[in-house]
């Protein structure tokens, strides 16, 4: 049986983690190849709803990845961003949902280690989870 | 505007040279910048992080140097020097001299094959000569343009016409070992010195045992270790035995404000120096740091905050002192720093595992024979010489020529960006234009 | 009608061919739903690609681009650019970044990196679908300008603004120009004493046609870059006038330290500003003590107010010059001379004979006297002994404070103060004179103490700055921004809290009130729309759909 593969998605913001995982690609810095980006401007722009759906639709993990605080390019996204994260973490059990499936953090534009090692790190959890089977669940 | 009151000549390409050039193309002005390294970027894009706020210095500085690139009234000159100028405000003859970089730029995408092929070494001056790059390189990932350059003194190829690897290896067919240097003359208005600073080389205060002792650096050393993108990949490292130091000390004014060397003050060192220790501290929990200082100058807006921040949350110790000298124990690698308690008199000596030294910065190396060839006047310490500093702050000694930033003054990187933009507003005002 | 999306896939040389299998992906793109056509270049960014792509655009009558190569962070404007010259709206176009996220990462696996790349195409062309016509609108600019305050700073801001050729207003509290530089009684470094320093430029100011109102007030600004109402109290005459753009310059006060060492209790201890307008008169102090960072560098006002210390070698040699036997003591805990310039005159004035001694602020000096003081004890740091100092007259630098006006038009403006009420400016190091408030700008000691160059110097920025959109008499705004479908708000007001940049406001529209969007003043973050309970609020490129169709692909079975 082929090893499981997890399916994990990331939201980047433009100016910090974007360019942090364009930093480790362009130091080579190899890491598993799970996880999909989908640039944003501001990870204040992404609603937990996306996150939401991702995972009740069988995506296996979801990152969020912004500016340190105190360095948004938009001066205060990501503050908004921690507040709706923190909130929905403790929604995560009501929607039967491993809370662990989800992780928000802060990689600035010179982090390319950071950036592999948060990817590294969540893939790896992510395996341990095993597949996301809440459809098949649901069903 | 003609052509020519349109054009203006901004000469270095760091921080206070691309924002002026920013600000001049906004304003409707097409700009020649001038950058004699590869890339512009200047000294800030060495740097980790930028007190007080330890914001990453390239996350903000990239942005800045795309944005020149892709301005359209923007002309970057990189490797590039100013090779002559003839005539008076309004009405300058100039000519560039590009140099050649042995590779085609319009063909070059800086994908790096070349580089991996290369078999010449060289000290990495980017990388303050911790590490080697090679013959064919380009300064740092961040460079703009992204292109590469072939050093020819280093290169076997151009000096011994054997090797030819870069050649092969590209598939653009960029490299072209005959291109020949590229003048360029033309007509300009005006002309902005912004080229920035040297560190001057501390071998000669022979006390403090640098380039002696394995373990004594200079600041700029420490800041690119301390860059994750660094030579060390953001660890600090003692390079005796490649041991985490667990004792650093930073000693303040070294050849500065000194008789013997500089008189003057650097004006940054004591902020750089407390946010070297911060980082230090984040990298490695269990450092110390001791800075020794004369007159802890923090001045600027927040600053008095983060030396309260880093004595409080980062346990750095600030001792008033002047060290004596610098001696390495040849057995363990370790630095003593010898102090004088100001009330006994007593020598004190302290066992640090490195010592950082932060040295009078001076103006860069090419500033004498540039402000030379324009008949700009500099003073004794070869900075550019301000006639009137009160209320002609960035006015040199030529009518329309302008000088921003650390090249007639030290300062930081707020000062320079404002000294900057004051520059373009007096261009602007001294061509009476609208 | 079905867009016509046509898909490049980039070699990068060897450097996405070496791991990902390009031509695997472009067969796969061709699969993808609306592909009609599917490429693959040897470099896209060089001559030869951007001109093969313009060229089968043209040729396959292609609506959208998806270009799958390296980060967008370099090249996305060279692509817009390359489908705008061929005919197609530059916001039609998705990149997709397949090596520095894909081929660099996951060298030693070439088949999951394929994988991963053909599913990170299949998220963009999902994109490119659902992309709709993008224009960067324009906001006009009236050409003139406010500057408040009218000292040195805004007086320097004014002249360069109207030298520029835009009408300029110079707003002055008091009932004549000149700030805190007309009452010193010497000014370093210039030759000139400051009454001459400042009515040059007073004159300058008239001279450059700048319309100058004294003793006025603001009494209200409304509106946003391009459009500002301003209305000023003249002498009790309300006027109004429209501006483009405002350069605050309101300057600073200096603190009287009412308690500290005897002041306000003897008549010999004094401010720095008190002692200038004895020495411009010719009055003799006698013996002098100068105490610095009075109210300063400790809790309650942490900050070093910057220019006290020339300030206090300034006026140190210049009792010197008046009376050569006084003696002149400097009592500090830093002195702050940095640079070149004030380094000197501090060597020089040691030199000259002027004593400087240190104290801490554990143990600050202690004033002594009846009807005078009469002498200070003082714990000098570096001997570690108590040293007594009598003086005939006791000098305090003090630190400028902020102007108590701040505060009220920082609403007006809707700009930030910092922790010590001084104006913030929009970034510390790279936009010092600006504010994140789009066409509002900052300059000398309101935003921080600076000396005469430093605040001529910033004044020179910030109009080089103002004049910006001045000159293009309008502002392009993002094209990114966001918009609020009016049917569906409920007005909640959550991303009006929101928005950093104060660019949504509440509207009335047939009885209802609904968030709308100035698109002037809008970045284009899309923190606004993290916010909104049902999704009114989109920005554009960035839909909620088109997130969600790249969401899908995931989702979906390969």
């Amino acid at each position: 049986m082929p090893e499981f593969e997890p399916r994990i998605l990331a939201f980047c913001c433009n100016w910090c983690s974007y360019a942090g995982a364009d930093l480790a690609g362009v130091s080579r810095l190899q890491m598993p190849p799970n996880i999909h980006i989908i640039r944003v401007m501001c990870s204040g722009n992404v609603k937990p709803e996306y996150v939401v759906k991702s995972l009740v639709e069988g995506v296996d993990g979801v990152l969020v990845l912004g500016c340190h605080i105190g360095d948004c390019h938009y001066i205060s996204g990501n503050h908004r961003t921690i507040k709706r994260f923190a909130l929905l973490e403790r929604l995560m059990d009501d929607l039967g949902i491993d809370k662990r499936r989800i992780r928000v953090d802060w990689v600035s534009a010179s982090e390319g280690e950071k950036f592999q090692k948060v990817v590294s790190e969540f893939v790896a959890q992510v395996k341990s989870l095993g597949p996301n089977d809440i459809r098949r669940d649901a069903a | 505007m003609s052509d020519r009151e349109r054009t203006v000549v901004v000469v270095g390409g760091g921080i206070a040279g691309i924002q002026v050039s920013l600000d001049l193309a906004n304003m409707g002005f097409d700009v020649h910048l001038v950058e004699r390294t590869p890339s512009i970027g200047g000294r800030m894009a060495q740097l980790d992080k930028t007190f007080p706020t330890n914001d990453c210095s390239m996350c903000i500085l990239s942005p800045k140097m795309i944005e020149c690139a892709n301005n359209p009234r923007i002309k970057m000159h990189t490797y590039s020097e100013l090779e002559s100028v003839k005539g008076a405000f309004p009405a300058f003859e100039v000519v560039i001299r590009e140099k050649a970089r042995y590779v085609d730029l319009t063909r070059c995408t800086g994908c790096g094959d070349c580089v991996a092929k290369c078999p010449s070494k060289v000290s990495s001056e980017f990388d303050a000569g911790l590490v080697k790059r090679k013959a064919i390189y380009v300064p740092f990932v961040q460079a703009v343009p992204k292109k590469m350059t072939i050093d020819k003194e280093h290169c076997i190829m151009i000096t011994k016409g054997k090797c030819g690897n870069c050649k092969k290896a590209c598939k653009a067919g960029a490299i072209d070992y005959d291109q020949k240097d590229n003048l360029i003359t033309f007509e300009a208005s005006a002309i902005v010195l912004a080229t920035g600073f040297d560190v001057f080389d501390v071998t000669v205060a022979q006390e403090f045992s640098y380039g002696r002792a394995k373990n004594v650096l200079t600041s700029l050393e420490l800041e690119r270790m301390l860059n994750a993108s660094g030579p060390t990949g953001g660890h600090i490292v003692r390079p005796s035995d490649h041991q985490e130091p667990k004792k650093i000390a930073f000693i303040q004014c070294v050849c500065s404000r000194d008789k013997k060397y500089k008189e003057y003050c650097s004006s940054v060192c004591c902020m750089y120096a407390t946010k070297e220790a911060i980082l230090a501290r984040e990298h490695c929990p269990e450092l110390s740091s001791t800075i020794f200082y004369m007159d802890l100058r923090a001045v600027g807006k927040g600053f008095q905050n983060f030396v309260q921040r880093a004595k409080r949350d980062y346990g750095v110790e600030y001792i008033r002192a002047r060290p004596a000298k610098v001696e390495e124990d040849p057995t363990t690698g370790d630095a003593l720093v010898y102090y004088e308690n100001s009330r006994t008199g007593e020598s004190i000596a302290r066992r640090y595992d490195m010592v950082v030294l932060c040295p009078a910065l001076v103006p860069t190396l090419g500033s004498e024979s540039l402000c030379s060839l324009l008949g700009v006047r500099i003073d004794g310490d070869k900075f550019v010489a301000i006639p009137r500093p009160a209320d002609r702050p960035v006015d040199t000694s030529v009518k329309g020529i302008f000088a921003c930033g650390f090249c007639q003054t030290p300062m930081d990187i707020p000062d320079s960006v404002v000294q900057a933009s004051g520059a373009a507003a007096r261009v602007a005002q001294a061509l009476g234009v609208s | 009608m079905e867009p016509r999306i046509g898909v490049f896939i980039c070699h990068c040389g060897s450097n996405i061919a070496n791991t990902v299998d390009v031509e695997e992906v472009v067969r796969y793109a061709s699969t993808l739903p609306d592909v009609v056509h599917a490429d693959h270049n040897m470099y896209s960014c060089s001559e030869d690609g951007v001109g093969s792509i313009k060229a089968k655009i043209k040729e396959k009558g292609i609506d959208r681009v998806v270009v799958a190569a390296c980060t967008p962070r370099t090249h996305e404007p060279l692509f817009r650019n390359a489908c705008e010259a061929a005919g197609i709206n530059r916001y039609l176009f998705e990149f997709v970044n397949i090596r520095e996220h894909c081929s660099w990462i996951h060298m030693k696996e070439r088949e999951l990196a394929t994988e991963k790349a053909k599913r990170l195409v299949r998220m963009g062309v999902a994109k490119v679908a659902l992309l709709t016509p993008q224009e960067e609108s324009e906001s006009p600019v009236v050409k003139s300008a406010a500057v408040i305050g009218g000292g040195v700073s805004g007086m320097t801001a004014a002249i360069s603004l109207a030298d520029q050729g835009f009408e300029t207003h110079l707003i002055e509290k008091g009932s004549e120009l000149g700030g805190l530089v007309k009452d010193l009684g010497a000014l370093f470094p210039s030759e000139s004493t400051p009454l001459e320093f400042v009515k040059t430029m007073r004159d300058e100011t008239a001279a450059s046609g700048v319309r100058i109102h004294l003793s006025s007030e603001i009494k209200d600004i409304q509106g946003y870059i391009g459009n500002f109402d301003v209305t000023i109290s003249e002498n009790g005459k309300e006027e109004k006038f429209k501006v483009g753009v405002v350069i605050t310059a309101t300057g600073a006060d200096e603190l009287k330290p009412v308690g500290e060492y005897g002041y306000g209790r003897y008549p010999n201890v004094i401010t720095q500003s008190e002692l200038e307008k004895k020495l411009a008169k010719g009055e003799r102090v006698g013996n002098t003590v100068m105490i610095q960072c009075v109210g300063a560098r400790q809790p309650g006002r942490e900050y070093c107010s910057r220019i006290c210390c020339m300030t206090a070698i300034k006026n140190a040699g210049r009792i010197l010059a008046l009376e050569p036997k006084s003696r002149v003591v400097v009592v500090h805990r830093d002195i702050m001379s940095y640079n070149a310039r004030n380094e000197a005159l501090y060597r020089k004035s040691m030199e000259d004979g002027v004593t400087y001694l240190r104290y801490t602020l554990e143990d600050k000096p202690r004033v002594e006297g009846r009807d005078r003081a009469e002498k200070i004890t003082l714990r000098e740091e570096t001997l570690d002994e108590d040293i007594a100092l009598p003086f005939d007259t006791l000098v305090l630098s003090t630190p400028l404070v902020p102007n108590p006006d701040n505060g009220k038009l920082q609403k007006m403006l809707k700009v930030p103060l910092d922790r010590d009420g001084f104006f913030l400016e929009a970034h510390v190091k790279l936009r010092p004179v600006e504010f994140a408030t789009d066409g509002v700008f900052i300059c000398g000691c309101a935003r921080w103490p600076s000396d005469v160059p430093e605040c001529i110097s910033q004044a020179g920025a910030a109009a080089a700055k103002a004049s910006i959109p001045l000159r293009a008499g309008k502002v392009r705004t993002e094209a990114i921004t966001a918009e609020v479908d009016e049917t569906t708000c409920t007005g909640c007001g959550n991303c009006i809290a929101t928005c950093a940049y104060g660019a949504i406001s509440i509207v009335e529209v047939e009885g209802m009130r609904v968030a709308r969007v100035n698109l002037a003043q809008c970045k284009g973050c899309g923190a606004c729309v993290g916010s909104c309970h049902n999704g009114s609020i989109q920005q554009r490129g960035f839909t909620e759909k088109q997130l969600i169709s790249m969401i899908d692909c995931l989702t979906e079975g390969d």
